[in-house]
């Protein structure tokens, strides 16, 4: 097989176009060993066309190739030799001399449907061949032995008619029809269809033919038509085997008008004696096809004599009269019809008494006009003598008493023949029906063997056979003279007409030589057959062996074995594997030992090819174990399995599904079996393959199927992460299962358990890897007690309170794993899942962490459904007071609420607070953040204002309004001139109001025409009022000069003064302003401000200096108020490098006034600072939200020191100002 | 199983009602089936019982169709007529004369007994050849719509059992008989030859 691999690609490319028709058939040949019988058959056809019809000087060369085909394994492949058989012996007549004995093979097939065609085929090939020998001048002695073998085969035909087979046996029935027809001579009024008008018959043989002879033949037809007429008679033969006789009975009727007598007899014999095996149905069908084929017999020229009994028949089978008479033909032809001639010349008459008598009815009866068997031919048959001699013996009274004795034997039912062929007897009493009554009898008595005619009959042919035993003495020596003449004789045989008397009666065939039969042309390798001497041979078994010894019948029964299992091509070609699969599995079993080892080996070297061999060895191995049973062991069984999974699971590259197939399909899957299912689930390049055939095996092994299923969930946690998923994804499918759900749902839990020890169990780890047992939890080891959890969380929510229980018991670095571990499931459950709302309702002591994390999940992308943060507000309400748990809902929460909380929340780690601000202000996602915050930005700035300082210290307030700042997109200069707006309309003024207003002012200096606005309306509302408004205030004009100049003069001098004392830089700059005005201008400036503004330089206003003094002396307030800023500037020296503007305006002040300036500035770096430190912790994190929290709040007792510490790092420069601040507020 | 598809023939008188409806069904079943009528003319019902519509085998079924659409479009909606010819012009153009078929089956299954009577005198009628055995069944169906559609479904089982016979000629006869216990209905069933 494997060099036409190497050939094939050649073969098949080239261009057809410049192929001769040789090397085409070349191609096509070898093309088609390769191929599967459909295309086979296209392809030998394609040869079958080229060698005999386009070039049939290529019949020849090929012919042992397409032959070679017929022991291909495909019946279709053989029925093609057999057909290819035929078209070249048809075509080269030569040929039969090297096909035949393939015939001959085939017709011994196995296979019926070969057979068939090979008889049909015989069929064709008989005329043939014998047609080729009649013309052959001489008749060469490898001719001679072809008939012989074709005689031989006809025999085996023949033989066939009692096959088992019914198929079979209506094959043989139309090759003896045809048989029939050959063997016998045609004649005039043969009935001779056209296309076989060609065809060959006894009458083309000429009786002096050297090897061939005429009356052996004659014979032989004869006996042919015999042995179906008693193949007929047979009680048991079936419908099919019947009607196809009677087609067959017609045809050589109507074509062989010499044996009409016999078959006419038959059909009547027939009517009377139905076999009794017939069902009704086929009873109608029978004699609907005896009906027909009466018919066909009467339409004959030939009829006539028997016009009567098939008239009679006919009638009897329901036919009307009118249409039997149609059926007639006109007996004006019969006159005139030509006799055959040498077929009943002279003396033949003596010497064939079974022709005798047709010869003698259809010369002489010449019946005129009246067609009954009243015309009784000189010789008559047995029936006919019988019917006569019964006829006068009929009369009532005999019938009647017949019919009364014959009472007592009817059958207790109708026999469904008689019901079938029953039909009222019309003409009861007349001499036609009293005859067609003796005939009826007669027939059944010659069918018994009794009655005169029978006798008569039987002593003429006693007479005959004595006449032909003379004939047969005086040809005696004739064979032999023959045989020698024709070389001589030959060119005058022909015109020796006188000299056939002679030969006409030569003896049986006396076989003088066995000749050597021809021999089938065979596959090389085998060997001929030997001489013919050879088969004589008498064998005994007993005369050639002697025993062996025990190592020697071992050492030749494993050397057979192993011829056997690498014989393998060989036998496949011969279309026998399947014998050779089924010995090799039942000697191995038997035998074991080292064979199996062989056996098991030569498997695994090809285990694609030769699966079938594993599969027939591993149920041999199982069918033996059973046989065994109950004390049977499986090991020999196991063994077999293990060795062939393994085999397939160590090769690489294994892809086509043999595995699954072995698995799925062996009886039993043993322990050892199943860990080689295991290690194949674990290659990761196979994984999934495994885990289907896992999959299969639990689905359809229910019986064992938790310990398969224990396998696929001791895979879930596996190290290998591909492994792992592909045995989740495999289980989520199963837990959907009702009867496998507990179990996979059960092992879940009871591995998440594991969580509550405080090391890691050294089942996690696997048998093999040798861990200690006090080896500390890592986030390895929880995620394998999780992966199979958390996996079905999502499909099953109830579950998720497992998990709070175990979480509560676990100790901290497990929590820490398990937070961590969740979100994806959490995530998966969703936030209408009514298990985790519940969860959230009850949040078991101790899980608030897992319930956070859970919210935190839950709205981390999407807003808070209501159902939710009603949980979650019930909770923060009513059982756990910890404000971190309205983060996550809170923009689900009423804007009051959020006020509410709004202290606690700003109290916390700055980090958080930036991050419900975030959420509050709606800057924590770019995407899809559709929540709506239940605060706008102003007022969530106006709620920070508003807080009351008890609550809440300032610090963290200013921290909290930075962090609004911050968000320049959020808090733009309209939002912001709203908030302005609405602080400044409030009673009391909010504290914190103009530093807000300054900072907004920093952020958008195009404010600054609003903010004069607000200042002015801050005098209306004497803001002097409020110290640390008043202190904000003053430092804001000092800023915003010369705008605020407009401001300042709207002050009352007193608060003039006030300002002055806090900025004397500021006065003069003023002045300067009043005085640049037109007089008319000034003269609106009040007398007393003017006195402010000139105190010092002008010493005119005297009279006012000292209200003035007075009212600033008093104050030592700047004085003493020097002091802690200047500390204060000290200690803030190291923050103050960036900030160029600062020191512009700080130097000139002479540190009068540096406090707010610097507190604004050095909030704006802290604040920024923070937000960078708060980036850097946050960057190398992936989540950046959550982590924090995490690492923060990890166990309730950890909460509060994460906020220290950050306090500790960031706001330390801060924290001292506010307090300095209102430190002076104190003291003054 | 036989080692090629079976040939099927279905044959009854007009080839329109009863050897369609098999036709059509086996082979949707996959069955290498043909169609054919035995009848020297095609017809069908008429507005009267003594007036059927005759049409020669030429005739496709799309124009006998549209003959009828115009004589009569509602009785041969109504009676199913068209219904039939519209079903029947998508399996194939026209009927087919048996007699006129050179072509060889395995298998003619016939739909009444003169059906069956008229496919054996036309075989057997024919000049032998191949000798290649051809069996005849014939399965009484009344020519109705609904009597067709069951016998097609007998037919189809009869034949798909064929099919998977291992033997079919060897096996033919008990198969039958079984049919026939089965369907309580009598088969006549003989072999003719190519």
């Amino acid at each position: 097989m494997e060099f036409t691999s190497d050939e094939e690609g050649s073969q098949l490319t080239p261009n057809v176009v410049d192929m001769t028709t040789s090397e085409r058939v070349v191609d096509l040949l070898n093309q088609a060993a390769l191929i599967p019988t459909d295309e086979k058959l296209t392809v030998l056809k394609q040869v079958q066309e080229l060698i005999i019809n386009k070039d049939p000087s290529l019949l020849d060369n090929f012919l042992d190739e397409l032959i070679a085909f017929q022991t291909d394994k495909s019946i279709e492949v053989r029925k093609f030799v057999i057909g290819f058989i035929e078209e070249a012996c048809k075509r080269d007549n030569e040929l039969l001399l090297r096909l035949v004995a393939n015939l001959n093979m085939l017709l011994k097939d196995d296979s019926v449907n070969v057979v068939k065609k090979a008889i049909l085929t015989l069929t064709q090939l008989y005329k043939v061949s014998l047609q080729w020998l009649v013309r052959s001048k001489s008749v060469s002695e490898r001719q001679e032995s072809c008939w012989d073998l074709v005689t031989q085969m006809k025999g085996d035909v023949l033989a066939l008619l009692e096959s088992e087979n019914d198929g079979v046996r209506t094959h043989a029935i139309k090759y003896t029809e045809s048989l029939i027809i050959t063997l016998s001579p045609r004649t005039s009024d043969s009935d001779v269809p056209k296309r076989q008008e060609s065809d060959t018959s006894l009458d083309k043989v000429p009786r002096d033919h050297s090897y061939i002879r005429y009356d052996v033949l004659c014979e032989e037809g004869k006996t042919a038509l015999e042995k179906l007429l008693k193949f007929m008679v047979h009680p048991a033969i079936t419908s099919i085997n019947l009607t196809t006789t009677l087609g067959s009975l017609a045809t050589i009727a109507r074509q062989r008008p010499m044996f009409m007598s016999e078959v006419v007899q038959a059909y009547e014999t027939l009517h009377a004696n139905l076999p009794p095996t017939l069902a009704k149905s086929q009873v109608s069908s029978v004699r609907k096809n005896l009906k027909l084929h009466l018919v066909a017999v009467l339409k004959h020229p030939c009829s006539l004599e028997f016009q009567g009994q098939i008239g009679t028949l006919l009638l009897d089978l329901g036919m009307p009269q009118s249409e039997i008479t149609r059926s007639t033909p006109a007996p004006r032809e019969q006159r005139k019809r030509p006799r055959h001639e040498e077929y009943t010349e002279g003396k033949k008459v003596k010497m064939e008494p079974a022709l005798n008598e047709d010869d003698e009815d259809k010369e002489e009866p010449a019946p005129l006009s009246v067609p009954k068997p009243a015309a009784v031919p000189v010789a008559q048959t047995a029936i006919d003598l019988t019917a006569e001699f019964l006829h006068p013996l009929l009369s009532p009274e005999n019938v009647a008493n017949l019919v009364l004795i014959s009472m007592v034997y009817l059958p207790d039912v109708m026999p469904a023949s008689f019901q079938a062929t029953y039909t009222p007897v019309e003409s009861a009493g007349t001499d036609a029906q009293i005859k067609h009554l003796a005939r009826l009898m007669a027939t059944q008595m010659s069918a018994a063997g009794i009655g005169p005619g029978l006798e008569q009959c039987k002593a003429r042919e006693d007479d005959a056979v004595k006449s032909e035993g003379n004939d047969e003495d005086t040809a005696a020596k004739d064979p032999f003279i023959k045989r020698k003449v024709p070389a001589v004789m030959l060119g005058q045989a022909i015109s020796v007409v006188g000299g056939y008397e002679k030969e006409k009666t030569p003896p049986p065939e006396v076989p003088v030589v066995v000749k050597r039969l021809p021999e089938p042309i065979l596959p090389t390798g085998q060997t001929k057959m030997a001489g013919p001497g050879g088969r004589k041979k008498v064998f005994r078994l007993s005369d050639v062996i002697q025993p062996l010894s025990d190592a020697e019948i071992e050492k030749l029964t494993s050397k057979a074995v192993r011829r056997i299992l690498h014989s393998e091509k060989s036998i496949a070609q011969s279309g026998m594997s399947h014998v050779r699969v089924k010995l090799l599995s039942k000697l191995v079993t038997q035998f074991k030992g080292m064979m199996k080892e062989d056996v098991l080996q030569f498997i695994l070297d090809d285990i694609r090819t030769r699966s079938d061999l594993a599969f027939a060895l591993l149920y041999q191995e199982y069918n033996t174990y059973l046989s065994h049973l109950p004390t049977g062991e499986l090991d020999s069984y196991d063994h077999c399995l293990y060795t062939l999974l393994s085999g397939l699971q160590e090769k690489p590259e294994q892809r086509d599904g043999l595995f699954t197939k072995l698995v799925l399909e062996a009886p039993i899957i043993t322990e050892s079996a199943l860990d080689v299912i295991r290690r194949y689930c674990e290659d990761e390049s196979r994984v999934y393959l495994g885990m289907t055939t896992l999959k299969e095996l639990i689905v359809k092994r229910p019986s064992r199927q938790f310990q398969y299923l224990h396998v696929l969930l001791d895979l879930s946690s596996h190290e290998k992460e591909k492994v792992r998923t592909t045995a989740l994804a495999f289980l989520k499918r199963m837990y959907e299962k009702d009867h496998l759900r507990d179990y996979i749902e059960k092992f879940a839990l009871n591995y998440m358990q594991l969580l509550v020890h405080p090391n890691p169990p050294s089942l996690l780890f696997g048998a093999d890897k040798d861990t200690e047992v006090a080896s500390p939890w890592t986030e390895e080891t929880v995620r394998q007690c999780l992966f199979l959890y958390l996996s079905l969380l999502p499909l099953n929510h109830r579950l998720v309170h497992e998990l709070a229980s175990v979480y509560t018991e676990a100790i901290a670095d497990i929590k820490r794993s398990v937070l961590r571990a969740i979100e994806q499931p959490i995530r998966g459950m969703g936030m209408n899942s009514p298990e985790l709302l519940l969860l959230v309702e009850n949040c078991p002591k101790g899980a608030e962490t897992l319930v956070t994390r859970c919210l935190h999940i839950l709205t981390d992308k999407v807003p808070p459904s209501p159902e939710l943060v009603e949980r979650v507000r019930d909770l923060y309400h009513k059982r756990v007071p910890d404000v971190r748990f309205l983060i996550p809902v809170i923009n689900g929460l009423e804007k009051n609420e959020v006020i509410q909380a709004l202290p606690k929340l700003i109290k916390l780690n700055p980090i958080v607070v930036k991050e419900v601000f975030n959420r509050l202000l709606g800057t924590q996602h770019s995407e899809g953040s559709s929540s709506v915050s239940p605060l706008t930005p102003g007022d969530l700035l106006i709620a920070l204002h508003n807080i009351d300082s008890t609550k809440c210290d300032m610090k963290s307030i200013i921290k909290a309004t930075n962090l609004c700042f911050g968000e320049k997109n959020v808090y733009t200069s309209e939002v912001l001139a709203v908030v302005m707006q609405q602080l400044m309309e409030q009673s009391p003024l909010p504290i914190l109001l103009m530093r807000t207003v300054i900072q907004s002012l920093t952020m958008y200096p195009r404010l600054g025409g609003f903010v004069m606005n607000i200042l002015s309306r801050l005098i209306v509302k004497q803001v002097w009022k409020y110290p640390k408004v008043w202190e904000g205030f003053v430092k804001c004009c000092q800023r915003t000069k010369p705008q605020s100049y407009s401001v300042l003069l709207q002050l009352p001098p007193a608060q003039l003064t006030s300002v002055f004392e806090r900025c004397p830089e500021m006065r003069e700059p003023l002045l300067q302003h009043v005085l640049s005005f037109t007089p008319h201008q000034q003269a609106h400036i009040p007398v007393s401000i003017m006195s402010v503004l000139e105190v010092h330089k002008q010493p005119e206003p005297k009279p006012v200096e000292p209200v003035v003094e007075k009212e600033m002396e008093p104050v030592p307030a700047p004085v003493e108020e020097e002091a802690p800023t200047v500390t204060l500037e000290r200690s803030e020296t190291p923050e103050q490098q960036q900030p160029a503007v600062t020191k512009d305006d700080e130097e000139p002040m002479e540190q009068e006034e540096p406090a707010p300036v610097i507190q604004e500035e050095t909030v704006d770096t802290v604040s920024q600072e923070e937000l960078t430190r708060a980036e850097e912790t946050q960057s190398p994190q992936p989540e950046p939200v959550e982590e924090p929290m995490e690492d923060s709040q990890p166990e309730p007792s950890d909460l509060q020191e994460p906020v220290k510490d950050v306090e500790a790092d960031v706001t330390e420069p801060e924290v001292t100002e506010p307090e300095a601040g209102s430190g002076s507020e104190d003291v003054e | 199983m036989p080692s090629h598809p079976l040939r099927v023939a279905v044959v009854c008188s007009s080839n329109q009602n009863r050897s369609m409806e098999a036709h059509s069904i086996l082979s949707k079943r996959g069955f290498e089936v043909r169609s054919f009528g035995t009848g020297s003319h095609v017809k069908l019902p008429g507005p009267a019982p003594d007036k059927p519509n005759v049409y020669d085998f030429k005739t496709t079924y799309i124009q006998m169709y549209n003959d009828l659409v115009r004589k009569d479009k509602e009785l041969y909606t109504q009676n199913g007529i068209l219904h039939m010819l519209d079903r029947n012009k998508r399996i194939k153009s026209k009927p087919e004369r048996f007699q006129n078929c050179k072509d060889k089956f395995d298998l003619v299954i016939t739909c009444e007994e003169r059906v069956y009577d008229q496919v054996l005198e036309d075989l057997n009628s024919r000049e032998q050849e191949t000798l290649q055995p051809v069996h005849v069944i014939n399965v009484d169906i009344q020519d109705n719509h609904e009597e067709a559609t069951l016998g097609a479904f007998l037919i189809c089982e009869l034949c798909q059992c064929i099919q998977h016979t291992e033997d079919m000629e060897d096996e033919m006869d008990e198969l039958i008989q079984e049919f026939e216990e089965k369907s309580n209905r009598p088969f006549l069933h003989t072999v003719c030859f190519y």
